[in-house]
């Protein structure tokens, strides 16, 4: 059951990091980064280093995912009022 | 016995969570995608903890108090400041 | 006695984010995905905590489980809030039955 769970959060990763990199839209790709911060937070609390899950969890999945929101929402305002 | 089924729990929800990431990498308002990512965070945190159960230790706990309160952050800042309309136009 | 307890409390709490995740999946507007959403965060973790904090080998450990509890109820109200009011003043109407 271990391999099982361990292989489904790899491809999860893996498939992922492909669909934030190939997303057609900012927003997608935002969305998708959220949800890769997560599954590596995960794969590092698998691979027994709660210390950086903790790091990834706060920096990758947090905030750095409302940074990049906030970011995407200024882009659109300045596009809507030139 | 308690610990197999602890992960047993967990393999359920990142299945769930799975599903979710599909259905979120096509979903069809920016609305739909960013509750997705919520419910990533919830589910993520359940995991965690199921995870510290069977076998990963108490530090886990602490990652998973983290990322509850961070997912929040992420879903306040799509509600005030990301999100500008049904289908926000590509920027 | 207290195992199958802890255990039952599990199976409830992963119950309940199925369901979640389900409604998220099949809902026809942001406002009843939100319901959705709101039911997977409060009652499934809720009750996967609960049944993790019965089985916790002291008293502090299982008091920290149940910490996370009022943080992502308080959370999870509040980002529902906000994006429901955002919704609302984008002028996104309500699904209605007769509406399809």
């Amino acid at each position: 059951m271990t391999l099982a769970f361990d292989l489904l959060l790899a491809l999860a990763l893996l498939w992922s990091a492909w669909r934030t990199l190939a997303a057609p839209r900012l927003d997608r790709a935002i969305v998708l980064f959220i949800a890769f911060g997560l599954l590596m937070a995960l794969a590092w609390a698998r691979l027994a280093a709660p210390d950086i899950g903790l790091a990834e969890a706060a920096i990758g999945a947090g905030l750095t995912g409302a940074l990049l929101l906030d970011a995407y929402g200024v882009l659109q305002r300045r596009r809507d009022r030139p | 016995m308690t610990s197999v089924f602890a992960l047993a729990i967990a393999l359920f929800l990142l299945v769930n969570l799975v599903v979710a990431l599909l259905a979120a990498a096509r979903g069809p308002t920016p609305a739909d995608r960013m509750l997705m990512a919520l419910l990533f965070g919830t589910t993520g945190t359940a995991v965690l903890v199921l995870l510290a159960a069977a076998g990963g230790g108490t530090p886990l706990v602490d990652v998973a108090l983290v990322l509850a309160l961070l997912a929040a952050i992420g879903g306040i800042a799509f509600a005030k400041r990301a999100w500008q309309g049904e289908e926000g136009g590509d920027a | 006695m207290l195992e199958w307890l802890s255990l039952a409390l599990l199976a409830v709490g992963a119950f309940f984010f199925l369901a979640g995740t389900v409604g998220l999946l099949r809902f026809p507007d942001v406002y009843c995905r939100l319901h959705a959403l709101a039911k997977a965060d409060n009652l499934g973790l809720g009750f996967i905590l609960l049944g993790l904090a019965v089985q916790a080998d002291s008293l502090a450990a299982a008091l920290k489980l149940l910490l996370i509890w009022p943080l992502v109820l308080a959370a999870s109200a509040g980002v529902g809030f906000a994006i429901a009011r955002r919704a609302h003043a984008l002028g996104i109407a309500p699904w209605r039955k007769e509406a399809e």
